[in-house]
């Protein structure tokens, strides 16, 4: 397990966030909401050990009881847009993260393409990122991520650059992916329908002065939830940002 | 579609362009002594070749070398500066007022100080080259997007595999056009200290012919010389078309 405690952000002697605490656990997915600019992406960046200097941070993190130190190699971390080097090939690029935990790259391509199939990439090994689409792009970055081994994967709203269709598929499909690899998920998003349509728990996120606003347990089975009762959750959340 | 996109334009102009200056030379009587036709600088190339291929030959190399010894120059100290962003302040501000100091002044001086042989021609490319091809590497360097160090940093990458992963490939495109714009003055930068004194080269011709009044030799070595940059720069062309460059700058992204 995860544990966050008692973070705050300040940037230029504003809190930018106060007293944020969570926990994550692996095979369930958290999404974190809030406005624009309530700090969801800092807290996210704080979580992989990439906070930028201009923000001061104070807070605990610990795994397993234990506190630790990131960037961390259990904690991976996917940025909004896909980031995919137009340098590399997708097997380059996807074995990124295996090299730079010291794999030899030959020995990391072969383990990145072992699982194209399974990711939807076959015969996109050669290829570049210029030329395959953004759903596969994104594939992609999700095959790098997952190819980590990391416990626990930080998200920062993968889908947004995607259109309506592709979203929905990705949604989906990448659910199934995590569900397989039973890992944690923090995944920041702007769109209710994503949030209570992937989350096993979503955390509502203040606008800088207090703590969370709301901790909501999905207690259904994503499988087996009505869209009546999504809705409801939906009217709820949408109070609740408004209210902020 | 390249010839018609690329080489016809420019083969029109120059055409229209000499044959102009052709037409003038001729209707208007003008004395071959203070501008010769281009008809006349052709013959003069022709007749001349065997006596200016040596001094063009000195004059590539001794280019080729200054230059490349200043790419290999300004690539270590590019990462020298970008790993020390201490260095990289005290050393700017030198490095931008070596660029002020006149060439006129420096060439006779590398002369007197290295004598007549490779040494100070070398110098003075390398002096005259090294700056554009480093503020083009460190400027390629700052363009890397936060989203590629934020994932690196977060994969905890050493700044040395980050460095060689995402900030140097970045470079690349800055790095070229550091490098044709430095070619271009590598052979300037030759001819200018052959002209301040050397046994041989394309700036030596200049002056000698320029002392015999021969102005169509003298333009026939300009002509020659500017074969020569074409030349690096067909070459660095190459170099960059051969190494990748279109892999990943090409439009056919998929939808």
């Amino acid at each position: 397990m995860l544990r966050v405690e008692d973070l705050t952000l300040r940037v230029r002697g504003r809190n930018l966030v106060t007293g944020f605490s969570c926990e994550l656990q692996q095979g369930q997915i958290t999404c974190l909401l809030g406005q624009s600019g309530c700090g969801k992406t800092s807290v996210l960046k704080w979580l992989a050990g990439i906070l930028p200097k201009a923000i001061n941070a104070s807070g605990r993190l610990s795994l397993d009881g234990a506190p630790v130190q990131t960037p961390h190699p259990d904690i991976a971390y996917q940025p909004q847009s896909d980031a995919l080097f137009p340098w590399l090939t997708i097997a380059g690029n996807a074995a990124l993260g295996l090299e730079m935990a010291g794999m030899p790259a030959k020995a990391a391509i072969q383990k990145a393409t072992a699982l194209f199939g399974a990711f939807g990439l076959s015969d996109c090994e050669t290829l570049y990122p210029e030329q395959i689409s953004g759903g596969m792009r994104q594939r992609a970055a999700f095959l790098r991520t997952i190819l980590q081994d990391s416990r626990f994967i930080l998200l920062d709203e993968p889908f947004s650059a995607l259109d309506a269709v592709t979203r929905l598929r990705m949604q989906e499909w990448l659910c199934t992916r995590l569900t397989e690899t039973s890992r944690g998920v923090l995944l920041v998003t702007h769109d209710l329908h994503e949030a209570t349509q992937m989350a096993d728990r979503i955390l509502v996120m203040s606008n800088g002065s207090g703590p969370l606003l709301a901790d909501i347990p999905m207690m259904t089975p994503r499988a087996g939830r009505s869209e009546a009762a999504l809705a409801e959750i939906r009217t709820t959340l949408k109070s609740l940002l408004l209210e902020t | 579609m390249h010839f018609l996109h690329h080489i016809f334009p420019t083969t029109l102009l120059a055409a229209v362009l000499l044959l102009a200056w052709q037409l003038y030379c001729t209707l208007a009587g003008v004395s071959p002594l203070l501008l010769p036709a281009p008809l006349d600088i052709l013959r003069a190339l022709v007749v001349e070749r065997a006596r200016i291929a040596p001094h063009a030959f000195s004059t590539i190399w001794v280019a080729t070398l200054g230059f490349s010894t200043s790419v290999l120059f300004a690539f270590a100290a590019s990462i020298a500066l970008h790993f020390s962003p201490w260095l990289q302040r005290g050393m700017m501000p030198l490095l931008v007022a070596s660029q002020t100091v006149p060439l006129v002044a420096l060439a006779p001086l590398m002369i007197l100080w290295f004598g007549f042989g490779l040494l100070p021609k070398v110098l003075l490319v390398i002096l005259v080259t090294f700056f554009p091809i480093l503020i083009s590497l460190l400027s390629g360097y700052s363009q890397v997007p936060q989203a590629y160090l934020d994932l690196l940093h977060a994969m905890r990458a050493s700044k040395w595999r980050l460095f060689r992963r995402a900030t140097l490939p970045m470079a690349r495109a800055s790095f070229f056009a550091g490098l044709k714009i430095s070619a271009t003055y590598a052979i300037v930068a030759t001819i200018f200290a052959e002209y301040a004194g050397a046994r041989q080269g394309l700036g030596i011709y200049i002056l000698t012919a320029k002392n015999s009044f021969r102005a169509d030799l003298v333009l026939a070595a300009v002509v020659v010389s500017a074969g020569l940059t074409l030349l690096l720069l067909g070459a660095l062309q190459l170099i960059e078309r051969l190494t990748g460059k279109s892999r990943f700058e090409g439009q056919n992204a998929a939808g």
